[in-house]
């Protein structure tokens, strides 16, 4: 039994820096790229303060529809990433417009908080709509 | 200094001019023509941080933001 211990031991211990390892390397690997932070960067100059910190607390802002005053989540993503919600806060219906470049999942959320907030009438026209899940 | 950021595959690209020099400010006027007229939408922000879209270039903004057109996804 002494012997399991001591094995079990020497075992945990030859791994950790494995463990260590793998996770730096998880984490190197998974990093935003240079041009990924740099579309976060601007979409959080352009944030209002409530949303910056929704979006820090969760990975997704609302926007309220300047026509319409309803209010639209847009979580982090570069497509099929808005949802319009109900009265009760409940997702509703999802939009899906990006813009016709393929550009990074910050610059995709600024455009889309912008065009819903300036022109939500013209964003929804361009959209696809889903029922989100 | 004002600053005219364009949204492309790199992120964003950022010109940055002095709004007093009237060649830089020709400059910025022209790209700002080219990239509307190129399907391109330019936003800018109130005071209060609101965007608003502006149609027509105006050399007192400080930062005019440029973006593609919408389509479905």
């Amino acid at each position: 039994m002494r012997l399991l211990h001591d094995a079990n031991d020497q075992l945990r211990r030859l791994l950790a820096p494995c463990l260590q390892l793998a996770r730096a390397f998880r984490e190197w690997y998974l990093r935003p790229s240079r041009r990924e932070q740099r579309g976060l960067e601007l979409l959080r100059e352009w944030l209002s303060q409530e949303q910056l910190a929704q979006y820090d607390a969760h990975k997704y802002f609302e926007v309220i529809g300047c026509y319409t005053g309803k209010r639209y989540r847009i979580c982090h993503g570069i497509g099929g990433n808005v949802i319009e919600l109900d009265d009760a806060a409940l997702p509703k219906t999802g939009w899906c417009f990006v813009p016709s470049d393929h550009l990074v999942a910050g610059d995709v959320m600024l455009v889309q908080k912008i065009a819903l907030e300036t022109d939500e009438r013209g964003a929804l026209a361009a959209a696809n709509n889903f029922t989100p899940r | 200094m004002a600053t005219q950021i364009i949204m492309d595959l790199n992120g964003d690209t950022r010109h940055n001019f002095d709004a007093k020099d009237v060649k830089a400010l020709s400059e910025a006027e022209r790209r700002f023509k080219a990239l509307t007229g190129a399907g391109f939408t330019a936003a800018t922000r109130i005071a209060s941080g609101e965007p608003i879209v502006t149609r027509t270039f105006d050399p007192t903004v400080e930062e005019t933001l440029f973006f593609p057109r919408l389509v479905g996804g």
